[in-house]
């Protein structure tokens, strides 16, 4: 039996699996890989004590930090995918086939990329529908490509394939840009940018490789298409929260409600800190900030609970 | 010994990962920098219908995305 199950490797578990191997909790941290998804930033300018460091690069200086910890169990390359409530414990599975109990569970399993969800996404996922901009826009030389989503992480992938595509549209779904200002002049200014509004894309066209998109235009209330070499989803980030959706209160969007002062949930023995956690910012610092006050808390509770 | 290939880009983290991973477990690899290399790109998605990097072959064994444990099975090392 555990003291604590940390679920998650971003900031948040690392950050809670340092100070509960600190406070001497016997705790195992399951994760998928280090990181979050800060993982896949080219450069990182706010990660504070850091002028500037890779995504790869803070995934790896965390981990490491993680790993001097005695006494700290890693699970790597796997995912927690079912919290089960036990009398006073909980029943923690994996995906590779593994359980253990532990009295407490911290959630700290951020979030994931939103998928259009259209015909033909699925299907052309990695043959021309990019969920990764960073990784994926230097194979886009020469080509057509459209970004769906006008926050700022669209804004950053048209950014990313200014050097590569010939022509990129922009396909806003309301009539206005959400991202930065700042980002927006500079692919205004880009003569390879068409940005279209009111723009909701029904179906991604495609046999082998993208050919293109269908969508509908609320100004003219028409179907049309458009041709394509690529499409990149850039339309924001869900909470992982699925695994305990039927334990602890989410709110509308699926996010796990915490006390912020504690990040205790509505369920006694589940704490939750990070992106999947319904704090107002997301943020490597707070996420991190915050996982170490559900650790502290923990410790508090466990020995309240001895 | 196994022949691998690697089709990556400068910007791609999952591939620097899989480089590492080949690194420490002493694996020789080909790598073919596909944001730069057009044939490459061409053999790639010929290869393994994607336009997503890394991919990688192993024996003429495609696989997509950097997946440690699946690698390991296809190297043999697990």
């Amino acid at each position: 039996m555990y003291d604590l199950v940390i679920v998650g490797g971003g900031p948040a578990g690392v950050a809670a699996g340092v100070y509960a191997a600190r406070k001497k909790l016997k705790t195992v941290l399951v994760a998928k890989e280090f990181g979050g998804q800060s993982l896949i930033s080219t450069d990182v300018q706010n990660w504070i004590g850091t002028k500037s460091i890779s995504g790869f690069d803070l995934a790896k200086n965390l981990e490491e930090h993680l790993r001097v910890q005695e006494g700290i169990e890693i699970i790597d390359s796997d995912l927690v995918n079912r919290v089960e409530k036990l009398s006073g414990a909980f029943r923690i599975f994996t995906e590779s086939g593994k359980n253990f109990e532990a009295k407490t569970v911290l959630i700290c399993s951020g979030s994931h990329h939103k998928k259009l969800g259209v015909p033909g996404e699925d299907k052309l996922n990695g043959r021309g529908v990019v969920y990764c901009s960073t990784c994926d826009a230097p194979l886009f030389g020469g080509k057509t490509v459209a970004v769906v989503g006008a926050g700022n992480a669209g804004l950053e992938a048209v950014q990313d394939l200014f050097p590569y595509a010939i022509k990129i549209y922009l396909l806003v779904r309301s009539e206005k840009i959400k991202g930065d200002p700042v980002t927006f002049e500079a692919i205004k200014a880009n003569p390879k940018v068409e940005i279209k509004y009111q723009i909701e894309v029904q179906e991604i066209l495609g046999d082998q490789l993208v050919t293109g998109v269908k969508y509908s235009d609320k100004n003219s209330n028409q179907i049309q298409e458009l041709k394509l070499d690529g499409v990149f989803v850039e339309i924001g980030s869900a909470p992982n929260s699925d695994i305990v959706k039927d334990l602890v209160r989410l709110d509308q969007w699926g996010q796990i409600m915490v006390d912020h002062k504690t990040q205790a949930t509505s369920e006694p023995g589940i704490w939750a800190a990070g992106d999947v956690s319904d704090v107002l910012y997301k943020q490597n610092n707070i996420s991190a900030g915050d996982a170490i006050k559900a650790a502290l808390n923990i410790y508090d509770y466990l020995n309240k609970n001895k | 010994m196994s022949k691998v290939i690697i089709y990556s880009t400068p910007t791609c983290v999952y591939c620097r990962m899989a480089k590492e991973f080949f690194k420490k477990n002493n694996i020789q690899y080909t790598e073919h920098n596909v944001a730069e290399d057009d044939i490459a790109r061409e053999t790639m998605v010929q290869k393994s219908h994607q336009l997503g990097v890394p991919v990688i072959d192993i024996n003429g064994e495609i696989h997509v995305g950097f997946n440690r444990s699946e690698l390991e099975r296809a190297l043999g090392l697990k």
